[in-house]
């Protein structure tokens, strides 16, 4: 009996809660011996990477963050601890660190994508950031002592066109934690807080964030919080011993602390498969906005960070990506044709300063519209957080 | 909205000026509910689901981090415990229901007898039944009177 084998690359939240849905979408098939699902992680950890803001504000410990991988799939699902050093899109079979060949039918890519400060020379020096665990430890060493002085917050935008940087929203919330958390530590008199924007976002121009209805209610909100913001500040470089930030525009500035969102690029075996067309070695593949098919190859899927949509990498994109590739690969098994199409839809709730938040949603027609910060939303983030995310990658919700 | 009401000083004030509140659709609207509204008001029933709001604004009032957390973990273990047995049971049945003739007892004991993790199950299930035990022993235990 010939066997359909999916292979889900990646053990983030796309990869695990795909592997889950599947499972639960072909079971007639698994359990007829037609199909079988397997998900390669080089982890056996899965970490709840938006958690690791948190880390750099006291909030959150790893164990806290992190689930041995195999206790958040089904039994169903056959977990392979190895790296995909090579995809080979072409012949269908992908090429493990362990030495062997991987050969499927269908093909999920969901490996996220690397923070890489490198790419702005003295930023990995001297930067910070809080998107993954030691450098958001390292950041909140930082913020726990400081005593005075200025902290500098940008952005780094992938240079592919209409491409966003890591979670949209997190520059903002960390902004707003950042100010809640030098108060709470009597601090943040003697403390300047500048946040900025790079002059190219997206499809946007000196705006304070990538969407226009947020862009404009940041002022007033930044102002009331005594927080300075200045648009188009591209950061180039960094002189790591003045503590100095330059920008594209030609402006130079101080600080204390630099807290940047960091270029971002696909993993290594994603860069060298040769498939992706993005600027500057970014690696984004080239996905049908709608199908989430990779262009060119009908039985490979792409999710989250490595997608080349104008969409957030972020887990809420996931949320309602995984759905439409499950009913796309039964749609292809079964009647021979993808059915469901993806419409841009991402929802999240903000965390707007330590114990406020903002549900929000948005799609490819339609931005976030703004709401007030309440803390009825910080409470419904918070138990997110620390429950509802796990069901999440379950598959359960 | 806020700065028609700061132009109002007194109620009627503001049901006189207030556009929204003086359009036909919006008076029509308050027309019909108070319909519906004026028998629970009259019989007082009103009064409970004003308490109810109170009481749950008071739990969002003191709901803190601490608190989310423990209900979290709470919830965390029950979701869990569910997934996991519903997993195993599916999956069980699923694999003993698809063999044409089910294993004999001796074929299941040495079946047992090879498979390091059936003989772990075993072990946990023992484990299980021995806490079960020391429960119902301690809960049937008569304590001396104070």
């Amino acid at each position: 009996m010939n066997i359909q084998d999916i292979v889900v690359v990646g053990g983030g939240i796309g990869g695990t809660m795909t592997a889950n849905n599947l499972v639960a979408k072909l079971l007639p098939e698994i359990r007829a011996g037609k199909a079988r699902v397997s998900l390669i992680s080089n982890s056996p950890w899965h970490y709840y990477k938006p958690a690791f803001m948190y880390v750099a504000f006291g909030m959150f410990y790893k164990n806290e963050l992190r689930r041995r991988l195999h206790t958040l799939l089904r039994p169903e699902v056959k977990l392979l601890l190895d790296e995909v050093e090579g995809f080979d899109f072409k012949d269908s079979r992908l090429r493990l660190a362990s030495g062997k060949d991987h050969r499927y039918d269908y093909l999920v890519v969901s490996t996220g994508c690397i923070p890489s400060p490198e790419r702005i020379p003295g930023l990995k020096e001297a930067g910070d950031h809080f998107y993954q665990h030691d450098p958001a430890m390292q950041l909140y060493h930082k913020l726990r002592t400081i005593e005075k002085g200025r902290i500098f917050i940008g952005v780094t935008f992938p240079q592919t066109p209409n491409v966003p940087h890591q979670c949209g929203i997190a520059p903002m919330e960390t902004t707003l934690m950042l100010d809640d958390f030098l108060r709470k530590r009597g601090v943040r008199d003697q403390i300047e807080i500048v946040y900025t924007y790079p002059t190219v976002s997206q499809l946007l121009r000196n705006c304070l964030f990538l969407q226009r209805p947020v862009g404009e209610v940041l002022p007033t909100v930044f102002e009331s919080k005594g927080i300075k913001h200045q648009r188009g500040f591209t950061l180039s470089r960094v002189d790591a011993e003045a503590k100095v930030a330059y920008s594209e525009e030609g402006e130079s500035t101080e600080f204390a602390i630099l807290m940047q969102t960091p270029p971002i690029r696909a993993v290594d075996a994603v860069l060298n498969s040769g498939i992706s067309q993005a600027p500057n070695n970014e690696g984004w593949l080239p996905t049908d906005r709608e199908s989430l098919q990779l262009e060119g190859f009908a039985n490979v899927f792409v999710m989250g960070d490595t997608v080349d949509l104008p969409i957030s990498k972020a887990g809420g994109s996931c949320h309602n990506q995984s759905p439409v590739i499950c009913d796309n690969i039964a749609g292809l098994m079964r009647v021979g044709n993808t059915v469901a199409a993806y419409d841009g839809k991402v929802q999240a709730i903000a965390q707007m300063g330590l114990d406020a938040g903002m549900p929000l949603w948005y799609d490819y027609d339609s931005d976030v519209i703004p709401t007030p910060a309440t803390k009825i939303g910080g409470l419904m983030r918070k138990a997110f957080n620390r429950g509802v995310y796990w069901s999440v990658a379950r598959g359960v919700v | 909205m806020t700065t028609e009401i700061a132009k109002n000083t007194s109620f009627d004030a503001l049901l006189r000026n207030n556009p929204q509140l003086n359009d036909p659709a919006t008076v029509q609207g308050i027309d019909d509910l108070i319909g519906k509204l004026a028998p629970l008001l009259q019989g007082q029933r009103l009064h409970n689901l004003v308490d109810l709001l109170s009481a749950v604004s008071d739990v969002v009032d003191m709901a803190d981090d601490a608190m989310i957390q423990k209900l979290m973990k709470g919830y965390e273990n029950v979701v869990t415990g569910a997934f996991n047995i519903s997993n195993l049971v599916n999956y069980a049945a699923a694999q003993a229901g698809a063999e044409d003739e089910p294993p004999t007892v001796w074929q299941s004991l040495r079946r047992l007898n090879r498979d390091a993790d059936a003989r772990r199950g075993v072990a946990m299930t023992l484990a299980m039944l021995s806490q079960l035990g020391r429960q119902a022993r301690e809960g049937a235990a008569v304590l001396p009177d104070d």
